[in-house]
């Protein structure tokens, strides 16, 4: 055994949870691993087909089917998915935590970046199918879209931090936050633009965050679409906050949540 | 050198704090392999958990400077979706080592698993897994291994194989062993300590704190 810096020894540890999780998720389908990308996948078309060939998403600045893969690749797959498997990091770890270099904080990290680089995959497979049928699915301004999935991505981190760690101390976390999904994308402009919501109820929904993220992620993809109630300092604000208060969460609680 | 410092630890239930250990001042020679010593419920398991460091004193510091062992109990830090080889390789990722093919193959070769190392842990029986968990911690080179009852399960032959890696291993490292097991504690042990009414005694001899043990 030689000495390793805390840097080095994390950095072997999320590589080791990291390959871990990769293998272990799927081993026992039939077609393993490649359920990693093909549950998205699936999911994402299902969502694409059952809403877009109807017409829904059509609000006049882009094709159904874009509007749609837009929405829900960063709502689903990026928020939903990143924030359940943080949310969710004690399940089925607790036999690695029995090594003293792993961590809790670890397994979010890996599972976060695991998150993380399903959707940039499954973005772009599903994007080369789409050019494939004819459509134009590429982002106007690529490097806004990716900063700003960026922050939607540290927000889900950073409430799955927070709901593990409290739901840890009640249980009932767990069920409150299984039954805000649904409501969740409805409250969110996920399958809608706010531009089709009256004025009058903008106030009603403005307080939530995802759905600012959600508006700016639209506004920089389509160059027609300008959100009339985005908030670029709110969103960032509000991501800052929930960081630091997982971050302190953790810190404070991390011993008496592995002792549960 | 392994210090532990005013160490107390408490576990929360609705009856108030169960205290395992309190005010524990113990200090493990790094020359010594420690038998501990106690009833069922006394902090034993509890105290090799402190030095794991995957369980952390309620007050009071544990002090050491060596490459400690995880926590070798008879179900710990096994992944059972994973195969033998799987949870090998996850196990020397964690502690960086790289080129980890002598250790596969040494645990393979040492657990006496066969083809059984390509196979998910969860389709071990438990004298397997026990195999495969010693064998395991053998792969490594710690200071201080920390054993936990392990020793007492398997099959003759393999015991005697277990306690001659372990004799092997005390030539560069020392042991700290939790059984029941005195006979095993008397051959591999050249120190003591006992967990009773609260506190715990070190004791340079083994046959002593197994009288003591006995009359407890």
């Amino acid at each position: 055994m030689k000495a390793r810096s805390a840097f080095s020894i994390q950095k072997d540890v999320i590589f080791a949870i990291f390959i871990r999780e990769m293998v272990t998720r799927f081993s026992t389908y039939t077609f393993g691993n490649i359920w990693l990308i093909l549950e998205p996948l699936l999911m994402m078309v299902l969502f694409m087909v059952i809403f877009g060939a109807r017409g829904r998403g059509a609000y006049g600045f882009v094709e159904a089917p874009v509007f749609i893969y837009s929405a829900f690749l960063s709502f689903r797959l990026l928020w939903n998915y990143t924030m359940r498997q943080n949310f969710s990091a004690k399940n089925g770890t607790q036999s690695i935590l029995e090594y003293r270099q792993v961590r809790l904080f670890d397994v979010f990290l890996a599972r976060s970046i695991i998150e993380g680089a399903i959707f940039l995959v499954v973005g772009i497979i599903i994007a080369l199918g789409l050019v494939w049928l004819g459509y134009d699915p590429w982002p106007h301004d690529l490097l806004l879209v990716l900063s700003y999935c960026f922050c939607l991505w540290l927000f889900a981190i950073a409430f799955g931090i927070l709901g593990c760690m409290l739901g840890s101390f009640a249980r009932e976390i767990e069920k409150f936050i299984s039954l805000m999904t649904m409501p969740l994308m409805l409250v969110s402009a996920v399958i809608f633009p706010m531009s089709i919501v009256p004025p009058q109820y903008w106030p009603y929904l403005t307080w939530n965050p995802l759905l600012h993220a959600m508006e700016l992620i639209r506004e920089a993809w389509f160059e027609r679409y300008t959100s009339p109630v985005a908030d670029l300092q709110y969103f960032v604000a509000i991501v800052l906050v929930f960081l630091a208060l997982a971050m302190s969460t953790y810190r404070l609680t991390w011993r008496r949540v592995l002792a549960r | 050198m392994i210090r532990f410092e005013n160490v107390s630890k408490y576990y929360p239930t609705r009856y108030g704090p169960k205290y395992v250990l309190r005010d524990l001042n113990v200090e493990i020679p790094d020359d010594r392999d420690i038998a501990i010593l106690g009833a069922n419920g006394a902090g034993k398991s509890t105290m090799l958990r402190l030095l794991g460091g995957i369980d952390f004193p309620s007050s009071g510091k544990i002090k050491s400077d060596r490459f400690i062992s995880w926590p070798l109990a008879l179900s710990s830090g096994m992944q059972g979706k994973l195969t033998g080889r799987e949870n090998v390789r996850f196990i020397c990722r964690i502690h960086g080592l790289e080129a980890n093919r002598d250790i596969e193959e040494f645990v393979k070769d040492f657990s006496e698993l066969g083809d059984s190392f390509e196979l998910p842990v969860s389709s071990y029986s438990s004298g397997m897994r026990s195999k495969y968990s010693f064998a395991v911690s053998m792969g490594f080179d710690f200071d201080t291994y920390l054993i936990d009852e392990i020793l007492s399960v398997g099959d003759a032959g393999f015991k005697r194989k277990c306690e001659a890696a372990i004799s092997n291993k005390r030539s560069t490292a020392n042991i700290i062993l939790v059984s029941h097991n005195v006979d095993v504690l008397k051959r591999q042990c050249n120190a003591a300590i006992l967990l009773a009414y609260g506190r715990a005694d070190f004791y340079e001899s083994v046959d002593q704190a197994i009288f003591r043990y006995r009359n407890l």
